[in-house]
């Protein structure tokens, strides 16, 4: 989608950055924006969760606020 | 791929080194291009003779091998097979099981990418298996077989140095399993009173296949049960489990059938797809044995399938009997083989192109 010329973010935990990263980069647009939650989340409280859902929905518009500014 | 469509991909870079096998191994095990055991070192005359019995061109694109999704020429696999230890008669096996794990049904990027333990698991049948000496009987799944052991080595060498699965990069496995340093055997179809597997996939008896599996480790059942009736049950309770990605999405579980349990099953009068009939009834397991969120995963994954899921819903390890997998290996013994599967995975066969 990014390649072509749509915002485009992906969004994973902590422990798969080094992945997301990796496979961006292989795929051939590192610059992918990444969106990022703590791991783990499967152990967590629904409020909990939600919490940390509204704190990435945050980070997910400030993401493709950017790559649509630039 | 076939050969009327190759595609081509960029040359593999040479490397110099000092000609010293330990000076090379020290560079392999610095750069991370080994799986953490010395390599054989790839020179320009043994990737030529490798390539030389590869029956495709050098620059020939195989498959792309996610997560990286590299590509996979003739060339890089006669280099990694060089490195596992491969004779230059198995290129052709090796060919076929690099096509076979590409096939989007197996989900490598899945398997490659996840933290499940998750190894593949090479089986070679026809006449190559024997030709090749790939070993179907004792411990054939153990060590001490050239073919096995380098075969298998070769293709997990395929999955990191041309996939890119590092462990902790992006090969997640939370622990890993000893079969990702090789996990491959033939089917003993000689003692197996059933049709072969490759035979039972469409294949014909003549030909010869690999097919590889996504499999998440191997469970002994040691049984002296004499009774078909009495042996299905203890395999089926061995199967059951509810901490497993087989019931969690409707997986393709495997068997490893010893021979003498085979012969006990065949003189009941049961064919191949009776024991997976009545194994996919005796595995049914109440939704209640799993942990409550695993049951949240069941339902967001199954729902569809199985309707409204509740504890006392009856769960099938697969989504239909054909879903589980039969393969008769082994020597003399009680010892049959469970093999969990990863889920999310679909086995695939490949035929290894005939010579000439």
């Amino acid at each position: 989608m990014a390649k072509r010329g749509r915002a485009a973010l992906t969004i994973c935990s902590t422990a798969f950055i080094t992945l997301g990263r990796a496979q961006a980069s292989a795929l051939g647009y590192a610059k992918l924006p990444i969106a990022v939650i703590q791991h783990p989340f499967g152990i967590r409280t629904r409020d909990e969760v939600r919490a940390m859902a509204d704190k990435c929905a945050t980070e997910v518009v400030r993401l493709l606020s950017e790559g649509t500014a630039k | 791929m076939n050969d009327k469509a190759v595609q081509t991909a960029e040359r593999a870079a040479l490397v110099e080194c000092a000609d010293d096998f330990d000076a090379i191994n020290k560079l392999y095990r610095e750069r991370r291009w080994s799986d953490g055991l010395p390599i054989v070192p790839p020179t320009v005359e043994r990737v030529e003779r490798m390539l030389r019995h590869a029956r495709r061109p050098r620059e020939g694109l195989v498959a792309r091998i996610a997560p990286a999704f590299g590509a996979a020429t003739v060339e890089r696999i006669a280099i990694n097979a060089v490195l596992a230890g491969c004779d230059p008669e198995y290129m052709p096996a090796l060919i076929a099981a690099v096509e076979a794990v590409a096939d989007p049904e197996f989900n490598l990027q899945g398997i490659q990418a996840t933290t499940n333990p998750v190894a593949v698991w090479v089986i070679v049948n026809g006449p190559l298996a024997q030709e090749l000496e790939v070993n179907a009987t004792f411990n054939c799944i153990g060590e001490g077989t050239w073919a096995n052991a380098t075969l298998g080595r070769a293709l997990r060498l395929i999955l990191r140095n041309i996939g890119g699965a590092l462990p902790g990069e992006m090969d997640r496995a939370t622990q890993g399993q000893p079969g990702k340093y090789t996990f491959c055997c033939a089917e003993n179809e000689v003692e197996s009173p059933w049709e072969p597997l490759h035979v039972e996939r469409g294949m014909s008896r003549d030909q010869s296949t690999v097919t590889v599996v996504g499999a998440e480790g191997t469970m002994n059942m040691n049984t002296h049960a004499k009774d078909a009736v009495d042996l299905l049950r203890v395999i089926a309770e061995t199967m059951v489990h509810p901490a497993s990605n087989e019931y969690c999405h409707g997986g393709e579980p495997w068997l490893m059938i010893a021979p003498e349990h085979a012969d006990i099953l065949k003189r009941a009068g049961l064919s191949k797809a009776d024991v997976k009939a009545r194994l996919w009834e005796l595995t049914k397991m109440p939704a209640s044995h799993m942990a409550a969120k695993d049951l949240l995963r069941v339902k967001s994954s199954r729902t569809e399938e199985l309707g409204e899921i509740g504890p006392d819903t009856m769960l099938t390890i697969a989504h239909k009997p054909d879903d589980i997998c039969i393969m008769v290996a082994g020597g003399p013994g009680t010892h049959s083989v469970y093999v969990p599967c990863f889920g999310n995975s679909r086995a695939i066969t490949r035929v290894i192109a005939a010579a000439g």
